[in-house]
């Protein structure tokens, strides 16, 4: 009883996570390669 | 592209009563908006009246819609109309609820804290929405660790 | 070799990232499998290692970082804290988003309803605005400066209402629990108490890994904002030079 609840709720937990991560990263790797080797400070 | 300004970027727009002025705009909303906050939950429409309240008051709430509080004090039961009958009591007092509403989720028994919505019809309490109020205590199933035993006991 | 570009990511985040990887892994291990069914929630009680835990961490941590944050930016206009309160107050909207919804889904099978106007789920409603509001802010035209300063402003008053989410169930009443987490009187069985500091520490480590990703990305975004408005700031400069009263 109650996995009718369950399942969904965890699937959209971690399911949102993942795309947020994925959408974040990608960003970052993207916009990343446009900034000049010497502004990079705090990225390591 | 690559002749690039050297000189230090100055701030595109002059500091003063504008800037001061459009942070107190936000500032205000924000502030408005814990404030209507606090008045809609703290003024006379509470989320619940505990039973001795709503029995008290019963002739101010008139056919007013507002929720009910107590313990299901008598066992339930639905007659052929689907109409379900049950007592509720709070603070030794106790009132005759009719729920005709959803059916209430499966913690819903005898014994139970449970918030009613509705309103006085006569005597009773005409309920719409059985709400379950259940507590922080959380008991496991028989104390057996594998997935699924629930599930015989639960039918 | 040395200057490859690697996006936001660095020792540090794959450390803290593998360390909530482990976390989660242990709880979805714990919550769903090893975890027994409660006596009269069932399965559904398994939605508290994560309803709780996600709430906790956008409502206190994160926000509470944008918080400090914007204190810090709006005293000393430091461009780090203002981008660091930006970030946790992204990554704590979604949190948030995932304590209602995971309370909404909770609440269908024990109240018996998906939502109704309890004064912690209307304050907890509130504060998914005010911070959604606090984002929307932050993307506005402006100058940066003024932007970030009125950012910092609402993210202040906006914590104010996560003081009243905190102590709603107290002040009012209310159909939502009180604090599970009051270690002296908790009534929870070893092993579901186990699986919800399992979902507590799983959900802190992802929140600290992406908060430094949010935040690096935050930092690049700036940067480039701010070559942005070097260059147009040249141009019209540009511009007006050609204007000069000696070549008229």
């Amino acid at each position: 009883m109650g996995w009718q609840y369950t399942i969904p709720g965890y699937l959209i937990v971690f399911g949102g996570l993942a795309i947020y991560i994925a959408f974040t990263l990608r960003r970052g790797k993207r916009l990343a390669e446009q900034l000049p080797p010497e502004r990079r400070r705090f990225l390591d | 592209m690559t002749e690039i300004d050297l000189t230090p970027a100055v701030e595109p727009d002059q500091p003063g009563r504008s800037r001061i002025r459009n942070w107190l705009i936000v500032g205000g909303i924000g502030a408005l908006l814990a404030f209507i906050l606090v008045q809609a939950l703290t003024s006379a429409r509470v989320f619940f009246y505990n039973v001795d309240e709503a029995v008290a008051q019963r002739s101010e709430l008139g056919d007013e819609t507002f929720r009910m509080q107590g313990v299901v004090v008598s066992e339930p039961e639905t007659d052929t109309d689907g109409r379900m009958t049950f007592t509720v009591n709070f603070n030794e007092v106790d009132a005759q609820v009719v729920h005709v509403g959803e059916e209430p989720s499966d913690l819903f028994e005898l014994g139970q804290n449970v918030v009613v919505e509705g309103h006085w019809e006569g005597d009773a309490f005409t309920s719409a929405q059985i709400l379950v109020k259940h507590s922080e205590n959380y008991v496991a199933e028989y104390g057996d660790d594998r997935p699924g035993v629930g599930e015989n006991i639960s039918q | 070799m040395k200057t490859e570009v690697v996006g936001t990511g660095s020792r540090g985040t794959r450390i803290v990232g593998s360390i909530a990887l482990v976390l989660t892994a242990l709880l979805l291990l714990f919550g769903l499998v090893l975890s027994p069914p409660e006596i009269s929630q069932g399965d559904a009680v398994r939605l508290f290692y994560i309803h709780v835990p996600s709430a906790v961490v956008s409502l206190y941590i994160a926000f509470g970082v944008t918080l400090v944050g914007s204190v810090i930016y709006l005293k000393n206009g430091s461009v780090f804290w203002d981008l660091i309160a930006g970030a946790a107050a992204e990554v704590g909207v979604l949190f948030l988003g995932f304590a209602l919804i995971t309370g909404m889904l909770w609440g269908r099978p024990t109240w018996g309803t998906y939502w109704t106007w309890d004064p912690r789920i209307t304050s907890t409603a509130i504060s998914f605005v005010l911070f959604l509001g606090y984002l929307a802010v932050r993307r506005l035209d402006l100058d940066p400066v003024a932007r970030s300063r009125r950012a910092a402003v609402l993210g202040i008053i906006s914590f104010f209402n996560v003081i009243i989410v905190r102590f709603s169930v107290q002040i009012w009443r209310s159909l939502h629990q009180g604090t599970t987490l009051n270690p002296a009187d908790t009534q929870m069985d070893n092993s579901m108490l186990f699986s919800f500091f399992l979902g507590m520490l799983a959900m802190v480590a992802t929140f600290a890994w992406l908060l430094m990703h949010r935040f690096r990305l935050a930092w690049i975004e700036h940067q480039l904002e701010e070559d942005r408005l070097a260059t147009a700031i040249a141009a019209r400069r540009g511009e007006a030079s050609t204007f000069n009263p000696g070549t008229i």
